[in-house]
């Protein structure tokens, strides 16, 4: 999840309170205190609040929830369009959407800029699904001249990018620098790729892998430019909506910008308020007794507002408490329904303030019979003095069948791109991993007798058959087959009363002709024997190994 | 061969060793210190397994009778007529005068006179009596016999002294003076094969001696042996499902692989979520399967997605096999296919997430979850049943914060106080599921569900800081942790 710092003192001018009421109630509005400093707090945001990637966004839900300015935003807007943008045919197939705005006269400080950059990257790694549905560009205006074109340029159009010093070709920047190398793949099938030129033809962005050095933004920018480039309009808009919130916190003006499709014009960024119903009915999920007027402040103090106007009596025989109608500002990209209006009521009454209780069920607890059978095995097992180990599903190719001497085949169920060795394949058998425990503890005084419990797979056809199995293993200076066998016997006889037979079979990972199939009236339900010497010098085990395994769901099916 | 002896066979067969000849059964008693019961049944058990030979016979036991013991009060008549006569001076005393000072009756002192004569203690001469002999009444044959039947009681006849056996001829003449009777005595030897049996008795006695002799250490510690156990996380998990059992929640179990539809798209997690990106999940190689749910079922979940997210739904995505990010696969499709007008419900079990092992995190691990479906359930009442799962746990503290998930709405987090860390932990997740959820599959009433990491409670359970211990399967660890944290 991402994380922000907040700067306690930046946090008090901002919220207007001090640092300690502050961070008792940072909890109450989804924030996961992640570090605490001296002048300082991390604080995890969730990834559906993307206005939360800077303090001013976290500030402005404070400000509400402890009731110091609540209902919606005020935002700093200019009317009129300050610029235009031209969009080339060229980009639909790539990246057909841009969106921007203009800031004006602001003021940043470092801080405020360490911000801006930090919500940027959240926004990329968030909503922008790392660049690919969408990308920002944050440009210092007074470095261009309006309009501007959003269009192609071959792979060896050279412009100056962000933090070099020379010119590169677009394919070079794409091959050497790191920011290439992480987002390339993105447009790199493309013959060409998008570009952003102003008036005079200087280069403002190489969308959605970087800018150019030209319009670096620093803390002595005053008027900035921000672009959106997507492949997802309302992502888009969710993202420029969220930066112009912010923008317009800090202190700027946020100006429109038109821009030229062929054929139409849009002017962004939108930012009027979005309308959503709220059923005054559905609030009996939250379990509280209050009325009309304290939800209405509950989503005031969520920075939502309503319009009174509407819903309240609305029409004849329509009842009075009816519904609400909420005005949703447009940042808030992550209410889409009626139920995240409930949960800003919530969050406005503040979670705190809700008692729990008990509710009564029609209900009666029982056991899940195959489970329960599994757990009769286990007592059974400890009954006779066997421990249980757990590892896991997912195991090693190196383990499960190399080292055991078998191969892999068709059938194997491999996952795909695993982050980790340990983790490839799924187990056909519980026996190697019992192996490896028994390697992992030759220190450990012998006699070992271990067992495990746990699912086995298998491919049938298009679907995957789970299996519970029952595996041991036991390890000692006078192990040998007789002795698993009468382990398996009374195994058997003690949980289902049942007698089994054993056919001679040659298989890993046992010695030939030390081991033997399972078989239950005709049935293969396991193997048994005494592991070959070559598998145990595999596994560094030093004393004799018997083993068996049983699948016990062969023998509980219907 | 060794043969099994109780113990009051092995006390008789030692002490028949000890005579090396026939012994009765009450000198039996008297060696081995058993009762008469214990012995007789005893011999009858050595008897049976041919340890010892028996002897049966026929004996005459004789004892005091009423008039022998007045005499042993009292002295023989004719010693006390003696007596009287030596008193009254010894030489021509009356006859008349004697017989009055004993205080006898006439046949008894008839009698006497008769003794007394024929031993030569008097003479009798015109009605006077003469004292001839001074008489030691105790060192008489009578009387010493006499003594010993009164003092022992039964007595043998065939083990008499020639001297007794004159006495008792005696004492048998006068009336009530003997009492006899006849009884079957009962004889045991040790067989042939009890000669044998006694050198196996005799070498385990040794044996115990040799160690009941010898003092041992009772203070030094004894080898270590093992319990056959459980693994400590199924500890925990058996004590969370009794926890869930009691509270009324009934335990289902479903498959581990389930397809990207379940997983996901049924729980309104739009097809281009990071979470379901392969860095975040694992997903089968090679493998596609037809969805497992109604047409209906992915026609509404798919337009609810297409609605809700804005985008374009894909099928082709959803028929991805996974390895389950949550249970909530599992209950998820219960619901669906169950559609339960009430229900609470919970899962254990394992979950995959494509992750680098680390302190914190593993690649597979457990969750437990639970679910609830009521027509008025509230987040209050979620709220209730956190509080009353964690009392059980024995954490009482509990507070909640709102969080996000993206199948729930309203979602919480709860925190519990741990007092053994003296600070606030996380634990659950949880939340109402989102209509976007419930109304494709056909729920038309709120569903409450909430749920966490199994292997949390057994970290704070067992004080274990990094996750992986839990896995490492160390024998030493396994062998050693208490399956009662105190």
């Amino acid at each position: 999840m991402p994380v922000v710092t907040l700067q306690h003192r930046r946090l008090e001018r901002l919220v207007g309170k001090g640092i300690d009421e502050i961070l008792a109630m940072l909890p109450y509005i989804a924030l996961d205190i992640e570090e605490e400093g001296n002048d300082y707090v991390k604080v995890e945001y969730n990834p559906n609040r993307p206005d939360f990637s800077t303090d001013y966004g976290i500030a402005r839900a404070l400000r509400g929830i402890m009731g110091i300015e609540v209902g919606l935003p005020k935002l700093n807007l200019v009317e009129s369009s300050v610029a235009t943008f031209n969009v080339d045919a060229s980009v639909y197939s790539i990246r057909p959407y841009i969106l921007a705005l203009v800031a004006l006269d602001g003021r940043m400080d470092d801080e405020d800029l360490r911000q801006l950059i930090s919500m940027q990257e959240d926004l990329h790694m968030g909503i922008g699904r790392k660049r690919r549905k969408a990308s920002i560009g944050l440009h210092d205006y007074d470095k261009v001249d309006g309009p501007f074109y959003y269009t192609t340029e071959s792979k060896d159009f050279k412009f100056i990018p962000l933090n070099s010093a020379r010119e590169m070709s677009m394919q070079e920047i794409l091959a050497s620098m790191d920011v290439g190398k992480a987002y390339g793949h993105i447009i790199k099938d493309h013959a060409r790729y998008p570009i952003i030129k102003d008036a005079k033809g200087n280069v403002l962005s190489f969308p959605p892998i970087v800018n150019a050095e030209l319009t670096r933004v620093t803390e002595h920018t005053r008027n900035m430019l921000v672009e959106v480039t997507a492949t997802d309009l309302n992502t888009a808009r969710d993202v420029l909506a969220v930066i112009a919130v912010t923008l317009s916190d800090m202190g700027f003006k946020v100006a429109s910008v038109s821009i030229n499709y062929d054929g139409y014009t849009i002017t962004t960024p939108d930012m009027s308020h979005r309308r959503m119903s709220l059923p005054m009915d559905r609030l009996s999920l939250l379990g509280l007794d209050i009325d009309r007027k304290e939800v209405i402040e509950c989503l005031r103090r969520s920075r939502l507002d309503v319009d009174e106007g509407k819903g309240k009596g609305e029409g004849e025989g329509e009842e009075v408490d009816g519904s609400i109608e909420c005005l949703v500002p447009r940042y808030r990209v992550d209410i889409i329904h009626w139920i995240d209006l409930v949960e800003e009521v919530a969050i406005g009454y503040n979670i705190s303030r809700f008692e729990p209780r008990y509710p009564r069920l029609k209900a009666m607890g029982s056991r899940d019979r195959t489970l329960k059978v599994l757990d009769d095995a286990r007592s059974v097992m400890v009954g006779l003095g066997m421990l249980e180990v757990m590892n896991f599903n997912l195991v090693s190719m190196l383990m499960q069948y190399e080292m055991v001497g078998r191969r892999m085949d068709s059938n194997s169920l491999v996952v795909e791109e695993s982050k980790s060795k340990e983790h490839e394949v799924l187990r056909d058998s519980l026996i190697p991993s019992l192996l490896a425990v028994l390697s992992r503890n030759v220190h450990e005084p012998y006699p070992q007798r271990l067992f495990e419990i746990g699912k086995v797979f298998s491919r049938v056809g298009e679907s995957i058959r789970e299996e519970w199995s029952i595996g041991v293993v036991i390890a000692h200076s006078n192990a040998n087959y007789t002795e698993a066998r009468s382990y398996l016997q009374a195994f058997l006889h003690t949980l289902f009363g049942i007698d089994v037979e054993t056919e001679p079979v040659d298989e890993p990972p046992y010695e030939s002709g030390k081991a033997a199939e399972i078989l239950f009236k005709d049935k293969m339900i396991g193997s048994i024997g005494e592991v070959s010497s070559r598998v145990l010098s595999n596994f560094r085990i030093r004393v004799p190994v018997s083993a068996f395994e049983v699948i016990i769901s062969r023998l509980i099916a219907k | 061969m060794l043969i099994a002896l109780h113990d009051i066979e092995k006390r008789l067969i030692l002490a028949l060793a000890g005579k090396k000849g026939w012994m009765g059964l009450d000198e039996l008693s008297m060696h081995t210190g058993l009762n008469m019961d214990q012995v007789r049944r005893g011999v009858e058990w050595l008897k049976y397994k041919g340890i010892i030979n028996i002897e049966e016979s026929v004996i005459r036991l004789i004892t005091i009778g009423r008039e022998g013991l007045n005499a042993l009060k009292s002295n023989l008549p004719e010693v006390r007529l003696v007596d009287a006569a030596t008193r009254m001076g010894g030489e021509g005393v009356s006859l008349k005068d004697v017989r009055s000072a004993t205080d006898l009756a006439d046949d008894e002192f008839n009698a006497a006179i008769r003794y007394a004569k024929e031993r030569g203690w008097i003479t009798l001469s015109n009605g006077k009596v003469y004292v001839r002999k001074s008489v030691d009444a105790q060192s008489m044959p009578e009387y010493r016999l006499l003594a010993r039947l009164g003092e022992k009681g039964w007595l043998r006849e065939d083990e008499l002294s020639n001297d007794d056996k004159d006495a008792y001829r005696m004492l048998k003449s006068r009336p009530e003076y003997i009492v006899e009777k006849v009884v079957k005595e009962v004889k045991v030897m040790l067989s042939d094969h009890g000669y044998s049996i006694l050198k196996q008795i005799i070498d385990e006695e040794r044996m115990k001696d040799a160690l009941t002799v010898k003092r041992i250490d009772v203070t030094a510690p004894a080898p270590i042996i093992y319990a056959g156990r459980k693994h400590i996380l199924q500890d925990v998990i058996d004590e969370v499902r009794e926890i869930l059992i009691g509270m009324g929640f009934e335990e289902i179990d479903g498959s581990m692989v389930q397809s990207a539809f379940w997983n996901f798209d049924a729980l309104f997690t739009p097809q281009d979520h990071p979470a379901r990106e392969m860095q975040d999940t694992f997903y089968i190689a090679n493998m596609h399967k037809s969805i497992d749910a109604k047409q209906e079922v992915v026609e509404r979940v798919s337009s609810m997605h297409e609605q809700g997210w804005r985008y374009s739904w894909s099928s082709k995505e959803a028929e991805r096999l996974v390895l389950r990010t949550h249970t909530t696969a599992v209950t998820i499709r219960y619901l669906a296919e169950h559609k339960p007008d009430e229900a609470s419900i919970f899962s254990i079990g394992r979950v995959f997430r494509n992750e680098k092992l680390s302190y914190k995190h593993l690649a597979e691990f457990h969750q437990v979850e639970g679910i609830v479906v009521s027509k008025d359930t509230t987040l209050r009442d979620l709220m209730g049943i956190q509080q009353e799962f964690y009392r059980r746990l024995g954490l009482n503290k509990v507070k909640f914060w709102p969080t996000y998930f993206p199948y729930t709405e309203p979602s919480l987090q709860s925190m519990v106080y741990h007092e053994r860390l003296g600070r606030w932990v996380e634990l659950f997740g949880m939340g109402i599921f989102r209509p976007e959820v419930t109304e494709p599959l056909g729920i038309d009433r709120p569903v409450l569900a909430w749920g966490g990491g199994l292997e949390r409670i057994a970290m704070l359970k067992y004080g274990i800081d990094d996750v992986r211990e839990l896995y490492s399967n160390r024998l030493s660890m396994l062998r050693g942790v208490a399956r009662c944290q105190l």
